[in-house]
């Protein structure tokens, strides 16, 4: 972001500060979310009630809801997985809220021995809110993914409390302090590779676990749940996938999901990639305005995908510009 | 609703947004509530005839997936007799009205999105004559569940192609769109001044105009628009002609006519 968009977006905020000033407490607190009927607060926090299951020797996965953020799911929408070394657990990414990561590291300390290290595969923030809870131990991820969470923590923290409500209490961004690369790693005894992807965002590490053969995918792959794709790049994603299909795993645990030991969610994701690409092409080129090409919903196809239509929403906002640059010719200017 | 063309796309014949009236049109209140009276006294005048009247569909996502770009789509083609222009209000925001269309010679149709940070109703009314059609649409700024912001308020410097314009004809359908790049600052934010778009025109081959817009603070930035022309026009030379605050003019030319790039 150049410090011009910065202050653009401050702008925006300005928009809103403008409009509610009678009635607007929290706004300095939680920026958008105040635009919001307030939660009341619980007296007791929720619980997740987690249930890790051991999909491959010393692989334990916690498996998130297949939906968008909503109350009712308090953000427990995404994959997480824990290996199991001989120094602890491996955390791979730790929710949205700080309760969800006290939940999943309430598990490495009482049935891993403890926590190895934490690894952030890429900036969504239900990958990385629940950082919090392992604030005395090394969290590691890609520099650029770093980078863009301690950029958009606080955007993220503002739509999630507006969002969750009281799931998030206690939960602020702590983007990973510490920068892991692509290559083989060994913790506790523990063999991984590291590969550095993007396409889903800028920097999206998956990871094969060498010991079982499983590969923890990310967010770069999707199952019967429909991909994210407000910062995708359709080529670059695309290209990583024919990675990933090299690795030849065992196992596969999506970013959104279920485990599983055949190649679906490869073939899956790129076939939703595939048409939502083709079908955003096809609407911009036909003339049609962006709350049409919304309104038509996802590619029939992929319409019962959990997390759908409103994946497909999103996608149309984010990634319409693109569409309808290459669909309407330059004819003047300034 | 014959003028949209959500049917176009394999399945769109089932579409996920529909249009309100009354109370669910402005998210549970009764319409003639919240900013809106001060508004429509304001905007339409005090002594106004006005209803809020089924026949102008305002569609709009329920959630603003990005606030800074909420896309709308005004069709008043059901309404009876000829649309002299059309206001559109935003309830709640700093700058309430957003635009005045005067669709001339084009059909009162009209997509755009605007900057949108607060939950609230977005109005249209169309003027026939002394009365007042209105229709409206609600759009929570956030939630929905699904709307972590994303990163993609990262883009190259705004200077890099200002005033480019993007456009084409579907002579078929009889659609115009025109994309301006254009930071649209409101003026809001400090040390930036204000810097957006005031006016935009469609002209026909001689120069005559076909239609014209008023444009305000709330138009997205790098706006896109979506006209809709009769086939006559749809066939022929279509120039737009924009202006901003600051004085920098902006054209381009678009032809609808058989054998046309
Ligand atoms: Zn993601």
């Amino acid at each position: 972001m150049s410090p011009i968009s910065l202050h653009r977006r401050d702008a925006l905020v300005g928009m809103a500060a403008a409009a509610l000033t009678p009635t607007t407490a929290g706004l300095s607190t939680f920026g958008l979310g105040a635009t919001f009927a307030p939660v009341p607060a619980r007296a007791k926090t929720r619980r997740y009630d987690l249930r890790p299951v051991e999909v491959a020797a010393g692989v334990w996965m916690i498996e998130g809801a297949r939906e968008v953020f909503a109350p009712a799911n308090g953000g427990a929408i995404v994959n997480i997985v824990l290996l199991e070394t001989r120094q602890g657990a491996v955390v791979i990414d730790t929710g949205s809220t700080l309760g969800m990561g006290a939940e999943i590291r309430a598990f490495a300390d009482d049935r891993l021995g403890g926590v190895a290290t934490v690894v952030n595969t890429h900036h969504h923030p239900d990958h990385w809110f629940g950082n919090g809870a392992f604030a005395d131990r090394q969290i590691v991820a890609l520099p650029q993914t770093a980078a863009a969470c301690a950029q958009y923590g606080q955007d993220f923290a503002a739509s999630l409390y507006a969002i969750l409500g009281p799931w998030m209490s206690g939960t602020s961004p702590l983007p990973a302090s510490g920068t892991t690369e692509a290559g083989e790693a060994r913790i506790g005894g523990r063999a991984l590779r590291l590969l550095a992807l993007s396409g889903h965002t800028q920097a999206d590490l998956a990871i094969l676990d060498q010991d079982s053969g499983t590969l923890i995918a990310g967010d770069l792959l999707f199952l019967d749940r429909a991909p994210s794709l407000p910062d995708a790049d359709y080529g670059i994603w695309l290209k990583a996938l024919d990675r990933l299909a090299q690795l030849q795993p065992s196992g596969t645990v999506p970013g959104h999901g279920g485990f599983h030991r055949s190649s679906a969610a490869l073939a899956q994701t790129r076939a939703y990639l595939e048409a939502t690409r083709a079908r955003l092409t096809q609407a911009a080129d036909l003339g049609l305005a962006p709350i049409e090409a919304m309104s038509a919903g996802p590619a029939p196809a992929f319409a019962a995908l959990g997390a759908n239509p409103e994946e497909y929403l999103r996608s149309v906002i984010h990634r319409w510009a693109d569409h309808e640059t290459e669909a309407l010719p330059l004819v003047g200017g300034l | 609703m014959g003028a949209l063309l959500t049917s176009l796309l394999p399945g769109g014949d089932r579409p996920l947004i529909l249009p309100a009236t009354g109370a669910a049109a402005v998210g549970g209140d009764p319409f003639d509530s919240g900013m809106w009276p001060l508004h429509r006294e304001a905007y339409l005048g005090k002594e106004a005839r006005w209803s809020n009247d089924p026949a102008i569909a305002v569609l709009a996502p329920k959630a603003a997936e990005n606030s800074a770009h909420v896309p709308f789509l005004i069709d008043a083609t059901a309404l009876p007799g000829r649309v002299d222009e059309i206001l559109v209000t935003v309830d709640y925001s700093p700058f309430a009205h957003a635009m005045t269309f005067r669709p001339g010679r084009a059909l009162p149709f009209l997509g755009f999105a605007v900057k949108y940070e607060v939950a609230g109703a977005l109005r249209a009314s169309a003027r026939i004559g002394q009365d007042w059609h209105v229709g409206a649409a609600w759009v929570s700024a956030l939630g929905g569940g699904c709307s972590a912001p994303s990163v993609a308020h990262a883009r190259p410097d705004w200077q890099l192609g200002f005033g480019e314009m993007r456009a084409r004809i579907w002579p078929e359908t009889g659609r115009l769109r025109v994309n301006i790049r254009h930071p649209q600052d409101t003026g809001l934010a400090d040390g930036v001044a204000a810097h957006f778009l005031t006016e935009l025109f469609l002209l026909d081959a001689d120069g005559a105009e076909i239609a014209a817009l008023d444009l305000f603070e709330p138009l997205e930035e790098n706006p896109s628009l979506t006209f809709l022309l009769p086939q006559d026009l749809a066939r022929g030379e279509v120039t737009i002609r924009a202006r901003d605050n600051l004085g920098n003019g902006f054209r381009g030319k678009v032809s609808g006519a058989e054998g046309a790039p």
